[in-house]
């Protein structure tokens, strides 16, 4: 019996991971997590040994007579300091590096248009769907060649991907569990984020900032694909966008200037 | 220290300003225990509401469904789920938190604690509480528009709050109950900063204070500055709404001029963040009294944890940011919010050694109050951890507005401050009402209340790293969410019986208030200022007042001769021969 609650309970810890991580550096993000777990698994056994042993040597029944101490003295102020010190360097301040290392080598990062190979993306969000914006032939945006397309995502992989993401109505949430990225897209500015995926396959994408009653629809697919199969889509799509785009259609017209 | 003003009230003689329009504090206390304990009773239906729709969705609620939601044959539909985990929030922090942490215990314990006869202004107790009462039937009036209330989550987040997103009155009348709430808090929090310095008894300096008076006193000294610039926030939000304005307006919608919607979100979390501490201080303060005093020996390093209380509620000041990394502020200012949310750990591991460097060598009795503060270590323990996650840029890039979130701060502030409430509750119940409560039922509610919450907040943990967002109607539409339905059932069922749980407690107050065994002076024999007196105390608390010659944990003295374990603080400290 014990053993089958074992087993129930093991299978849920599994079940609680995040999806698979598809990305080059969401690994980072994992990683810090596992480390900053690890320690606080660490702190929070010394606090329970603390507080059941504590509450079973000292009970009434077991002691008596309690220790009259104020905890001022020398020694006790040492350790209590010690252990506030030892927190701070051992879990925060490291953490901290850590994270801070992650975002400057990686996450803050931007890739440069101009010196490597990026595909660029506008992703405009509103009550409730995702669009998304491809440069087109003439690599401009806002031109009546873009590709545009709502709640499909389709990137290639192996390629850094960079959006330029804004809101037109409310604040939501671009949140990408595969890669463990996510960004508010906030009306009247323009927030970004990278990725480079690294596994062909379809994922989820999230609106995880509450934006009213159907913010659990607001939902879009990602496609990953091989370079190959991309460059084939976009080339469909770019066909489709030239013969269909209207240049009258308000609903195609939100496209802006890619700028920085 | 009594440089106040202290002088015997004539007691009141009609019903009227007896119990309705009283200045006496502790009728206010018990006031606010009242208006708290419905809303808690409220804000706990609406979590059961939502935690139904997460697990059961589509299903209809049992019993009271079909008479909440006719049209939809008794299941919670998408809008009125919106409203009721935006009510849900409102409710829990400033309707049945604040009033019972804050108006209750503040109100009842400050006076009697500190040797004074009432509040430095009674007057404005007495419009501290109908201020908040006005509020709350604002707050629950416009649960009845026919658009219904509020519902883009208690943070408010423009531009969903203003017309854009939320056509329809609730969302007005929403600030209009949360003006309301901020007048009546800054009105308490002034009282109680003002009673503390100034009517503390002769020869009670600040480290005589009890710890709970610490954490009132600072959690009032954080009231007094943050919850006016929630007040300012959410004028501009109605003015935004009503008025045509456009300061937090931006996007396709703001003809009429640019706003910015992010402004709203650092007017909000320069309140928001110290209001996690406003709420929490005093059950960090009520705990360590209690551990002390159940423990039967002074509280270990009481200086100590009064002043890392204090460097916490300095620093709660100075890292709201953190709740805003994924809006993409200034990597410099990511970085600075990020390392000074870390630096709240110092004091935090200094307290958590002192609370159980108290319990260390003690004697411990496990009272009903004792259990429910030795809960709080518990899950503030684990609330206090997965701070880290958070606090941290790039892992709460992941788990920003997801469930982790959730779990974390209900363990901070609903299960710890809720634990400390009981306890507060639990040990000054005969003070209060001069009669003792049920202390087999109080340990069945205590175990009752313990191990549900823990399976509800550590699955919201666990369904948070599972990567299920917040404040989603139908979290299956995702198909990868799937896999999370078994954890998320026992967080439902958990929180059903959590609920069933507390009928007990509701059992046990009402029992012991008519029923119960009377109280006598001193029924825990701790030696704080408001044992010294009748239980309940007469209409000016003190009819001498005391003169504070000791500290408030002399629990365990060796050298006491009297049969007592404990002292007075208005006796001389018993030395031993030097």
């Amino acid at each position: 019996m014990d053993f089958l609650q074992f087993s129930v309970s093991s299978n849920w810890f599994k079940l609680s991971m995040p999806v698979e991580d598809i990305s080059t550096n969401g690994h980072l993000i994992d990683g810090l997590w596992n480390y900053t777990t690890l320690l606080g698994i660490f702190y929070f056994i010394l606090v329970c040994i603390g507080l059941f042993g504590f509450s079973y040597l000292y009970s009434h029944k077991r002691s008596k007579t309690p220790y009259y101490t104020y905890g001022n003295k020398k020694k006790h102020l040492f350790i209590t300091a010690f252990i506030g010190a030892a927190v701070f360097l051992s879990v925060d301040l490291n953490i901290t590096r850590l994270s801070n290392n992650d975002m400057l080598a990686v996450f803050w990062k931007w890739p440069d248009p101009k010196t490597e190979k990026v595909i660029r993306v506008e992703v405009m969000a509103q009550q409730w769907m995702w669009s998304f914006r491809y440069a087109g032939a003439d690599d401009l945006f806002g031109t009546a060649d873009d590709i545009v397309t709502n709640n499909d995502l389709r990137v290639p992989m192996n390629t850094k991907i960079l959006f330029h993401l804004t809101s037109k109505d409310v604040i939501h949430s671009f949140f990408v569990p595969s890669v463990r990225l996510k960004v508010d897209t906030i009306p009247g500015r323009i927030t970004r984020v990278w990725w480079d995926a690294n596994k062909a396959g379809q994922y989820d994408i999230a609106c995880a900032e509450m934006c009213g009653t159907h913010h659990y629809l607001m939902k879009a697919s990602l496609t990953v694909y091989t370079e190959e199969d991309f460059n084939k889509w976009l080339n469909a799509s770019q066909t489709i966008a030239m013969t269909t785009n209207n240049p009258e259609d308000k609903n195609l017209a939100w496209g802006w200037k890619w700028e920085y | 220290m009594s440089g106040g003003y202290n002088e015997i009230h004539p007691e009141p003689t009609t019903f009227w300003s007896k119990y309705i329009i009283s200045f006496d504090h502790k009728v206010i206390a018990k006031q606010f225990m009242w208006y708290g304990i419905f809303f808690l009773g409220l804000g706990g239906m609406m979590a059961l509401l939502i935690r139904w729709t997460l697990t059961y969705p589509g299903q209809p609620f049992p019993i009271i469904g079909n008479l909440l939601f006719p049209h939809s044959a008794g299941v919670v539909p998408p809008d009125s789920y919106a409203m009721l985990f935006t009510m849900h929030g409102t409710i829990m922090i400033f309707y049945a938190i604040t009033p019972l942490l804050i108006g209750a215990f503040g109100n009842y314990c400050i006076p009697l604690m500190i040797g004074a006869r009432d509040m430095a202004f009674p007057m404005l107790n007495m419009l501290s509480f109908w201020f908040a009462f006005l509020s709350g039937i604002v707050l629950v009036a416009s649960l009845l528009l026919p658009l219904g209330a509020a519902a883009g989550g208690w943070t408010s987040y423009p531009t969903l709050s203003t017309m854009i997103g939320s056509p329809g009155a609730g969302q007005t009348l929403w600030c209009v109950a949360i003006f309301l709430f901020g007048v009546s808090s800054t009105m308490g929090a002034v009282n109680y900063v003002t009673t503390v310095i100034t009517l503390r008894a002769p020869g009670m300096g600040y480290f005589d204070m009890p710890l709970t008076i610490w954490g009132l006193w600072l959690t009032a000294i954080l009231n007094a500055i943050f919850v006016p610039v929630l007040g300012a926030g959410v004028i501009l939000l109605t003015m935004d709404r009503v008025m045509g304005t456009t300061f937090f307006l931006a996007g396709a919608s703001a003809t009429s001029g640019s706003g910015d919607p992010v402004l709203f979100q650092h007017v909000f979390w320069i309140f928001g963040h110290p209001e996690v501490y406003i709420l929490i201080l005093p059950a960090w303060g009520i705990v360590s009294d209690l551990l002390s005093f159940f423990s039967r020996k002074p509280a270990f390093g009481a200086k100590s944890t009064a002043l890392a209380m204090t460097a916490v509620t300095i620093l709660s000041t100075l890292v709201y940011g953190h709740h805003m990394f994924t809006t993409q502020m200034s990597p410099l200012l990511t970085q600075s919010f990020m390392t000074l949310t870390m630096t709240i750990s110092i004091p935090s591991a200094i307290f958590f050694a002192n609370w159980l460097g108290t319990i260390w060598k003690g004697s411990i009795r496990f009272d009903s109050p004792m259990l429910f503060s030795l809960g709080v270590v518990f899950v503030f323990g684990l609330g206090g951890l997965t701070g880290l996650h958070l606090g941290t840029v790039s892992t709460d890039i992941y788990l920003h507005d997801t469930y982790f979130v959730v779990g974390h701060f209900h363990y901070t502030m609903a299960a710890s401050v809720l634990l400390g409430g009981y306890a507060g509750l639990y040990f000054w119940f005969p003070k209060m009402f001069g009669r003792m409560m049920n202390e087999t039922l109080a340990k069945i509610h205590f175990w009752g209340t313990m191990i549900p919450l823990n399976g509800i907040f550590f699955g919201m943990l666990m369904i948070g790293y599972g990567g299920m967002h917040r404040r989603i109607y139908n979290p299956f539409v995702y198909e990868s969410l799937q896999r999370l339905i078994p954890i998320n059932t026992l967080v439902t069922q958990s929180a059903i019986l959590m609920g069933a749980f507390q009928i007990v407690f509701v059992i046990n107050l009402i029992w012991s208030l008519y029923k119960g065994k009377k109280a006598p002076n001193n029924p825990w024999n701790v030696g704080t200022l408001e044992w010294t007196i009748p239980s309940p105390p007469v209409h000016h608390n003190y009819d001498v007042i005391p003169v504070v010659k000791c500290g408030p944990h002399e629990l365990g003295n060796p050298n006491l001769k009297n049969g007592r374990d404990f002292q007075y603080q208005t006796e001389e400290l018993v030395q031993g021969p030097a």
